[in-house]
């Protein structure tokens, strides 16, 4: 072996063993930046994303939506741009909104967001007549089947222990015929599948979905034939904050995120130079 | 910001960063806060989960709604698989959970996970409106046939079933890949939410007072 070939084995080794908390600070430094000061970087809006926007907006004043929210409290970051601009659409375009939650955690976050982040009566909204909230419910997907065939058998009372049948807008809605549209917020990749069972297939309803970034791959299959458009990430809750003219906290997180990537794409061109260079730089 | 929100802030910070101290190495103040905060969510859960049974079984059940007896007994036989003796009778509401479960999902899994799924992927090739949707729609078909040969494991890979898994595999990687993309960006995304959290709520909010 010559002293030129065993110098590039040691280059390539050594960019391979680049200790790892420098992939750490750099990628903290990129994304610190900004947070400091926003950059704006331009947003491309993305078909499921359109798609997930004019399924609200195609629907005519005073339609009902229906939206089960699956918040995480742990995940909020990637949910929080979905759901408060879907919010802000909703009323803005005058919705009639039946909040519901099948995990526990999506009502503490209803409780904290819903009136003080996004305020109904900002857009002349009412409580009972033009939104309900329902509550939280243990149930699963047999509770999304339930729901959506007997609604007082789920959620007898809203969440103030008012009956459904004396909230003014719940009066005529008692199961999937009443609903216009059903917004899935999911909280993990298991549930991204409910709505196509339990609302799509058995009675053709109109469905969006919003998911975690992950998921995203999982939800693509089924758009836009089974559900009208998704959100996956709070990068594509960006691009429904830049569709509805909806500032919200997808913005800086965008910025962030963009800059936050490039140390990791660094890191993923030295790891395969090293490899690249250790297979076929002449080791043996 | 009142005392409630600086003392949220401090005790959010001193987790925050206790978590972020593992990427320099393991430490106690990273353990500390790791089990802190198993410790506390899992006491919450608890809690949230003690005050479910008694708001929507005991409280029910105890104004005359008796038929709710059934799901909390049988929720009750769950906890017999914590007596070796006792075990198999908590076989019966898993089964009642099993078959729950299968009953309403079946129908809407045949229907619109595979029977939808391949007729969309078979009918877009021939329905498809520009030369682009044809050509994602042969792709979309020939990476489905492909991916699902990898898996045949009754014949040896060798001939076309070899071609075919072979180009199976790549559809396979690129669809693992994107999935982990999407992983890596939401590992991300809550890096930089708690940075957010650093920088607006704690040091310009609670510790500068600027915010």
């Amino acid at each position: 072996m010559s002293k030129e070939e065993k110098g590039s084995i040691t280059m390539w080794e050594k960019l391979g063993n680049i200790d790892y908390r420098w992939l750490y600070a750099l990628s903290l430094v990129l994304m610190i930046i900004p947070i400091l000061n926003p950059l704006g970087l331009p947003t491309i809006v993305s078909e499921p994303t359109k798609g997930f926007y004019n399924a609200i907006v195609d629907l005519p004043p005073g339609s009902v939506v229906a939206v089960s929210f699956q918040g995480s409290l742990a995940l909020l970051d990637e949910q929080e741009a979905q759901f408060i601009a879907t919010w802000k659409i909703l009323f803005q375009h005058e919705m009639k909104v039946i909040f519901y939650s099948p995990e526990s955690d999506g009502e503490i976050i209803l409780n904290d967001h819903l009136g003080k982040i996004v305020k109904p009566e900002d857009y002349g909204r009412v409580y009972g007549v033009d939104y309900v909230r329902l509550g939280y419910a243990p149930l699963g997907e047999p509770g999304e089947a339930a729901f959506s065939t007997n609604i007082r058998g789920v959620f007898p009372t809203d969440i103030h222990g008012t009956a459904l049948d004396q909230i003014p807008m719940m009066k005529d809605i008692n199961d999937h015929t009443g609903i216009d549209l059903v917004i899935f917020q999911h909280t993990a990749c298991t549930s991204v599948e409910w709505p196509i069972r339990q609302w799509v297939v058995p009675y053709n309803m109109k469905c969006i979905t919003m998911t975690l970034g992950c998921c995203g791959p999982m939800a693509a299959p089924y758009y836009p034939k089974q559900i009208l458009g998704f959100l996956s990430g709070s990068g594509m809750g960006t691009e429904l904050e830049v569709l509805s003219g909806n500032p919200g906290p997808g913005a800086v997180m965008s910025d962030a995120k963009n800059f936050g990537v490039l140390g990791l794409l660094l890191f993923l061109v030295l790891g395969n130079l090293s490899y690249l260079g250790k297979r076929f730089g002449g080791k043996e | 910001m009142n005392f409630w929100e600086i003392l949220g802030a401090w005790v959010g910070a001193f987790f925050v960063i206790s978590v972020m101290t593992m990427l320099w190495k393991d430490n106690p103040y990273f353990r500390f806060g790791q089990q802190a905060i198993i410790g506390g969510t899992i006491a919450h859960y608890v809690l949230f989960n003690m005050k479910n049974v008694i708001n929507m079984a005991l409280i029910p059940i105890s104004k005359g709604h008796v038929i709710l007896i059934v799901p909390f007994i049988l929720g009750l036989l769950m906890y017999t698989r914590l007596f070796r003796d006792y075990a198999w009778i908590s076989k019966y509401p898993t089964s009642v959970l099993v078959g729950v479960g299968i009953g309403v999902m079946i129908a809407g899994t045949l229907r619109g996970q595979i029977i939808d799924q391949i007729k969309a992927t078979v009918v877009d090739i021939f329905t498809a409106g520009t030369a682009y949707d044809a050509l994602n729609g042969v792709i979309i078909a020939v990476g489905t046939v492909t991916a699902i040969t990898f898996w045949i494991f009754t014949r040896e890979h060798t001939g076309a079933l070899g071609a075919s898994a072979k180009i199976g595999r790549i559809f396979l990687m690129v669809s693992l890949g994107a999935n982990w993309a999407g992983e890596e960006v939401w590992y991300l995304t809550q890096m930089i939410g708690r940075l957010i959290f650093l920088i607006e709520v704690f040091i310009k909010g609670t510790l500068l007072g600027i915010a």
